[in-house]
């Protein structure tokens, strides 16, 4: 069983906001809602300042501060390093939600459900197909999926994640500049296995022990 | 043609600093908001209720006194635990959280709450519900009710004002404080006056404790990293200040001490006692929404 | 959280051409139930190189299908009254109805004046159309030339001066570094491979490729924002400065340095044309040639003699031709620079003498002259130094020299069109295989290239400045101006009347252009044209179709159409400037018109027909495209649909394989590598010493003399016509003072596309959470002196006294001496209910005076003085 990963190539990425808005319409987001961010900052004084670009997502950690946190075991960590939330098991108590250090977690409630991409102009077909085809469960959290649907289509079809686009997740394939590649990190001959090593991979916030799969690299 | 930004000013830069500035968002220390906003009240309130209620049931167990017992687990669990379950998105699967008791806080609480539950009926309804094992086995119950609330929160590494090791004390020293006030004050209005009085050299102990593991949490937490200096920053900004003031300073500390001064030596009556109470109801509530609201994550950008 | 499989009937893929920008992406969108649910790249395409990807504005370009605020039908203007703030009192009313206003009121103008009726493009929405067609078709009406094209943005959005030397030098509208073998940027005002440009995320593709083979990018922009917050190397500059660091640049190379390509220089630049004192070429009066002393036979020849040596070209030395004086002018040239020192342009730009230095120091060591290269068993001079520029450092009234002061230095080390040079869009483009749509340039008269196609009228050769002007452009006075100004300056009756310019403008027919605002101050702009009667195709009521629109026309969003044509002739500035496959996509539609909105190219056949020029305009086509069997070409008489026009000219652009094409959406064929690294194979040489200036300014006085034309009081710099890339200071510094102290200037986001994806609600939400795309930058310091903080309103205001109001965002990269606002906030129209209220207008900031235009390629003066106060 792989452990499915991630690398963000921090120097690639031009901060176009591809990810997060490929990654709302693959999941069909309510306004405000994101899986995928881009973090955007500077660090130093004039003229020798510097901008920092973030981009951020779940990082699926394997010590998921989460899954720990989760009373009712509806996070959960799938075999394959995916945390995943089993919505008939979530009681909405958010104690996962308060716990990640990322942030990475939506409280999917009626305030969220209503919002509209055209205020007051109605709901457009877009959202609406969006919650019949992908309904989220109200009173429940909601958080990237590294595109679970995307990948286990994919495999089923022979496709490789990572290589082939339609077992990849959506903010991998969007990147324009290939900032983002995916696969597994139990492989120790993987793309990301190969780019961590050569370019001294880093884990984000790693003094909170989670040991998150997405990786950095500058 | 004028520009109106005020829209976008309301978005980007709340004027009261309310709002976490989107595009500050875990670049600068960001507020905790989940446990504390909107529907997130209901969770400080139900924390408050369970453990103020297992505080006077601790507390009436000393003075063997029944109606402090069926009142502290009427509020641990009809005020503390409803409010807690109408918090929940699906109340209805409120069950499944007693699946988890080896890694979640809360799932133990439940546990714990159950138990007490269950436990604390016996006491009640037993004639001889007063024996030594009973009281000790409630006594641990009720220490575990009241710091279940700030345990849940301070196993949360992520927010490190929350991780400060005078968490626990502070909640313990909280619950059993406003527990031994409401019974004092029970005590009082039923017309035992003299027990009533008796207990004040309790409420001098428990006050300055109360104090004083608030001044080491706020100290502590100061000291502990730059980001517990945001928290504490956070208390006392424009948002937070009034509360801070009015409701910590001032009924949380500055009126029950002078409050507890007039009746030093136990010189108490009723009214008096009846102001300290609800001063320090108010200023506990205050204590407790201040902590929540001021937790702040650490900024995932590394800006030095 | 699964998806619900059995809710789905119909679950399609369709593959089209993004066109939330200008560059034509490749996109393919998802179609659920009818739906368009999600946009992504084609992995296919050669475009995306190893993967295929799209960028967030192109990625939520889906919302232009679900904006509820669309029109839907034709809308009419029933309150004469026109202006900001006026409410048009919209009617509904049937298309027929709507065509027969516009086609009448055609007629009735076209039996006076065709020239009075102005036709618009589109840069302000995207290029979700045909490029180049629009330009045609007006000329079909009886046009001439393209004076009368205005565009939304022009000079502002639109690089003149850019595409007036990218078209000399490169014969290409757009130039990039070639990513694929540099190892040292210069960027100047340009953001190429970090957001925007022509061809944005080909470029960002590669450029990230570069990056991680470790070249160096330095920028020089005010702000270390896209391009600069990504450099190796940022360095703040002053806006319109550029020109002094690249003088100072070209200085260090020639004259303190020494070292040049100087082989480059004797073959393929004019530098060896020997010029008379007056600074003019010495012709060969028979063949009307420059002329060039042949250092080895000691003889002058004719510039293109097939006995002449490249190496035996003099650039330096006197000589005598015909009894006159003459010497190579590459010998003033060089003698020009040299009081363009390093300290000299520090003083001006900001930039630090250190920094300056060592750019010109690692320039000349990273471009390896004498290096060569063998690829594909081709062996070229190998220069690993590019030097850039776009729409920021040009967009000043000294854009020209702007643009040639930063061409200079990669002139010099021979860094033009050879591997790790500067490249322009292939010149060349061969026809796909077994079809016959090819487009090659030639070598023009002096040995200039000629480009095969060319936007509003070709480079070269120049046309004289003549009278009378018969358009609202005057391009007949002003020949360099790409895209005229003088629509848009408040003189343009002056200018009208000493030009004798005839065809005072009554119609507008336009494609979603918000040249209202987007342009200069707002009140010339709706001064100079609410009397016209001004039909726009657009998808919303925007701010200039709330000005000054009479009728709105709903036009379908690039997700609804069918455009066969969409980047098929854009060559020289769309697909890969590097040795990559050609590729060119279809715009398929993905879902049916929203409403009753129609394809403008199908309203303008409608209105040719019904005016009676379609036969014109459909020569044209046949002609533009160079369709030679008769088959395929249309026909006198027949009313094809742009659709319909497709089936037979794609047939004849792609042969046999045009099914395969149409299935897959797009097409693509090889390049080969001598059409990207051309410049030793084409027989053709830059005009570095701009020799044309000086016959312009020549017959630039003569007409200003005839016309008696207020040159001094209209602020008309004729020293620009200069042949040496000179300092001028930018109109913008001139006006700083005391009060007045701060440089405002304006770039573009990488979210936004000037001001129609203010509409997009994916886009107005990530950009909420971007701290400077709603807001105006200030330095830091500056900020905390004029004790200005974070969420601050301010008021900008001119010496013209028109003021902007916003929000204050700080930042420490950025200059301390500036303002940055970007693109085109401050949005107001009342149909476009997202846009409404975000960011600030830099545009109306603009003063639209002649005097603020760049006298020779027109472009308009982009920074502004102002100052800035806290709003009361």
């Amino acid at each position: 069983m792989p452990r499915w990963g991630m690398v963000i190539d921090v120097k690639r990425c031009i901060a176009c906001w591809g990810c997060s808005i490929a990654c709302k319409e693959e999941h069909f987001l309510p306004p405000n809602v994101f899986w995928n961010r881009v973090l955007i900052g500077e660090r130093g004084k004039f003229p020798s300042s510097s901008k920092l670009i973030l981009p951020i997502l779940c990082n699926h950690c394997s010590d998921a501060a989460c899954v720990e946190a989760c009373p009712t075991g509806a996070t959960y960590i799938r075999e394959d390093g995916i945390v995943a939330v089993d919505d008939e098991k979530c009681v909405g108590c958010r104690a996962c939600l308060v716990s990640c250090p990322y942030q990475q977690r939506t409280y999917y409630d009626n305030e969220v459900k209503d919002r509209e991409y055209f205020p007051g102009q109605g709901k457009t077909e877009l959202e609406l197909i969006g919650e019949k085809l992908y309904p989220f469960k109200l009173g429940t959290v909601i958080k990237c999926n590294f595109c679970t649907e995307r990948l286990e289509d994919g495999m089923k079809k022979g496709l490789e994640p990572g290589v082939d686009e339609d077992a990849s997740p959506a903010c991998v394939n969007i990147c324009p500049v290939s900032a983002r590649v995916f696969g597994d990190l139990d492989d120790p001959n993987s793309k990301i296995n190969r780019l961590i090593m050569e370019h001294k991979g880093k884990q984000l916030r790693p003094e909170f022990g989670t040991e998150p799969a997405v990786y950095y690299i500058d | 043609m004028s520009n109106d930004n005020h829209e976008l000013i309301q978005t980007m830069f709340p004027p009261d600093g309310s709002g976490v500035k989107p595009y500050e968002w875990m670049i600068n220390p960001t507020r905790q908001r989940q446990w504390i906003d909107k529907q997130g009240l209901f969770l400080w309130l139900a924390f408050f209720f369970s453990e103020i209620g297992a505080g006077l049931y601790f507390v009436s167990l000393f003075y063997e006194y029944k109606l402090g017992l069926v009142l502290g687990w009427l509020i641990t669990l009809i005020l503390g635990g409803l409010i807690h379950v109408a918090y929940l998105g699906n109340p209805f699967r409120a069950w499944r959280m007693i699946m988890k008791p080896n890694t979640s806080e809360l799932s133990r609480g439940i546990w714990i709450i159950g138990i007490f539950a269950a436990l604390g009926l016996l006491q009640m309804v037993t004639s001889g519900g007063f024996n030594m094992v009973f009281n000790v086995i409630m006594g641990i119950l009720c220490l575990l009710i009241i710091s279940h609330g700030f345990a849940t929160m301070n196993v949360i590494r992520a927010l490190p004002a929350w991780s400060s090791t005078m968490v626990l004390p502070f909640s313990i020293i909280s619950g059993v404080w406003v527990g031994q006030q409401v019974l004092q004050f029970m005590l009082a209005v039923s017309g035992a006056t003299a027990l009533a009085s008796g207990m004040e050299v309790w409420a001098e102990i428990f006050f300055f404790a109360y104090f004083l593991c608030l001044v080491l949490y706020v100290w502590g937490t100061w000291h502990a990293n730059e980001i517990g200096q945001a928290s504490i920053k956070m208390m006392v900004s424009e948002e937070l200040k009034k509360i801070t003031l009015i409701g910590v300073v001032g009924l949380a500390i500055v009126l029950p001490l002078i409050l507890t001064l007039i009746m030093w030596g136990g010189d108490t009556n009723a009214f008096l006692i009846f102001l300290r109470l609800a001063a320090i109801f108010a200023g506990d509530l205050a204590v407790r929404y201040i902590i929540m609201k001021s937790a702040v994550y650490k900024p995932l950008l590394e800006r030095n | 959280m699964t998806y619900k499989t059995d809710e789905i009937w119909e679950d399609k893929w369709v593959n089209t051409t993004c066109g939330v920008c200008y560059c034509g992406c490749a996109a393919k969108v998802r179609v659920v139930n009818g739906v368009p649910v999600k946009v992504e790249g084609i992995t296919d395409s050669t475009m995306g190189g190893d993967g295929a990807g799209l960028c967030g504005k192109g990625t939520a370009g889906l919302m232009y299908y679900h904006d509820p605020s669309r029109i839907k039908k034709p809308m009419l203007r029933t309150n004469p009254e026109k202006g900001i703030g006026v409410d048009p009192k919209w009617k509904e009313i049937e298309w027929d109805e709507a065509l027969d206003i516009i086609s009448t009121k055609m007629k009735k103008i076209m039996d006076d004046d065709p020239n009075k009726i102005l036709f618009t493009n589109q840069t302000m929405r995207a290029s979700d159309g045909p490029h180049n067609h629009p330009y045609f078709y007006a000329q079909a009406f009886g046009v001439k030339n393209n004076g009368n094209f205005i565009i939304g943005g022009g000079s502002l959005h639109c690089g003149n001066a850019c595409h007036m030397l990218g078209g000399l030098i490169h014969g290409a509208w757009s130039i990039a570094p070639d990513w694929r073998y540099t190892k040292y940027v210069l960027k100047w005002g340009s953001s190429k491979g970090t957001g925007s440009g022509h061809s944005a995320m080909t470029n960002a593709r590669l450029r990230a490729d570069a990056v991680r083979r470790g070249i160096k990018e330095i920028v020089f922009d005010p702000m270390g924002n896209f391009a600069g917050g990504k450099a190796t190397e940022w360095v703040a500059i002053l806006p319109g400065t550029d020109t002094a660091v690249g003088l100072a640049i070209a200085n260090y190379i020639c004259n303190i340095h020494g070292e040049m390509d100087i082989l480059y220089l004797k073959a393929k630049t004019n530098f060896p044309y020997l010029i008379k004192d007056d600074g003019t070429y010495a012709r060969n009066e028979e063949t009307d040639n420059p002329l060039i002393f042949d250092s080895r036979e000691g003889k002058i020849k004719d510039f293109d003699d097939k006995t002449l040596a490249w190496e035996d070209c003099a650039l330096d030395g006197e000589y005598e031709y015909k009894g006159e004086k003459v010497r190579p002018c590459f010998v003033p040239f060089k003698e020009h620079l040299k009081q363009y020192t390093i300290e000299w342009a520090s003083e001006i730009s900001t930039v630090p003498v250190a920094t300056i230095l060592q750019v010109c120091k690692d320039w000349v060591d990273n471009a390896q002259i004498g290096a060569t290269i063998t690829l594909e068993g081709k062996t070229y001079p190998y220069r690993p130094v590019s030097s850039v520029t776009f729409r920021g450092s040009q967009g000043h009234s000294n854009g020209i020299h702007q643009v040639a002061a930063i061409d200079l230095m990669s002139q010099l080390v021979g860094a033009e069109d050879v591997p790790g040079g500067t490249l322009g869009w292939p010149a060349i483009r061969r026809a796909y295989p077994g079809g016959n749509y090819e487009q090659t340039c030639t070598a023009g008269k002096d040995g200039v290239i000629v480009p095969s196609v060319f936007y509003s009228h070709d480079p070269w050769p120049v046309h004289a400045p003549s009278l009378p002007a018969t358009n609202m452009g005057c391009v007949d006075v002003w020949t360099h101006c790409t895209l005229s100004h003088i629509p848009y300056v408040d003189e343009m009756e002056y200018i009208h009347e000493k030009f004798g310019m005839k065809s005072k403008p009554e119609m507008i027919f336009g494609i979603s252009a918000n040249f209202i605002i987007s342009n200069s101050d707002w009140d010339t702009a709706i001064k100079n044209f609410k009397d016209c009667f001004v039909v726009q195709n657009d998808l919303w009521i925007n701010e200039t179709d709330q000005a000054i629109g009479d009728l709105i026309l709903p036009d379908v969003s690039y997700l609804e159409k069918d455009c066969w044509s969409s980047e098929i002739d854009a060559f020289f500035f769309s697909g890969s400037p590097s040795h990559e496959d050609w590729y060119v996509h279809m715009q398929q539609p993905v879902a049916k018109p929203v409403g009753e909105s129609r394809f403008f190219m199908d309203v303008y056949i409608d209105v040719a027909n019904r005016c009676g020029v379609l036969d014109k305009f459909n020569a044209k086509l046949n002609d533009y495209y160079g369709v030679e069997d008769p088959e395929l070409q249309i026909k006198p008489g027949e009313v094809l649909t742009w659709k319909e026009i497709g089936e037979r000219f794609l047939k004849w652009v792609y042969g046999n394989d045009i099914e395969k094409i149409k299935k897959q959406g797009y097409a693509t064929w090889n390049k080969p590598i001598e059409d990207v690294y051309w410049r030793w194979d084409i027989d053709t040489r830059c005009p570095v010493y701009m020799e044309y200036l000086l016959h312009d300014r020549a017959r630039m006085e003569e007409i200003f003399e005839e016309t008696d034309f207020d040159v001094e009081g209209l602020g008309f710099d004729l020293d620009q016509y200069s042949p040496l890339p000179s300092w001028f200071w930018p109109e913008s510094h001139k006006d700083l003072d005391s009060e007045f102290d701060l440089l405002a200037f304006s770039y573009r986001d990488i979210l936004h596309t000037n001001n129609t994806t203010f509409q997009n609600p994916y886009i107005d939400e990530v950009s909420k959470m971007c701290p400077y795309t709603f807001t105006i930058t200030l330095n830091k310091s500056m900020a905390d002196e004029r004790r200005l903080k974070d969420g601050d309103i301010i008021v900008i205001e001119t010496k013209a006294g028109v003021t902007e109001k916003g929000i204050v965002k700080t930042m420490e990269a950025q200059s301390p001496k500036v303002i940055g606002i970007a693109g085109q906030g401050g949005l107001w129209a009342d149909g476009r209910p997202i846009a409404k209220g975000k960011g600030a207008n830099f545009c109306k900031l603009l003063p639209s005076k002649l005097k603020y235009f760049d006298p020779v390629a027109g472009n308009m003066e982009t920074a502004v003085a102002v100052k800035i106060y806290k709003e009361e």
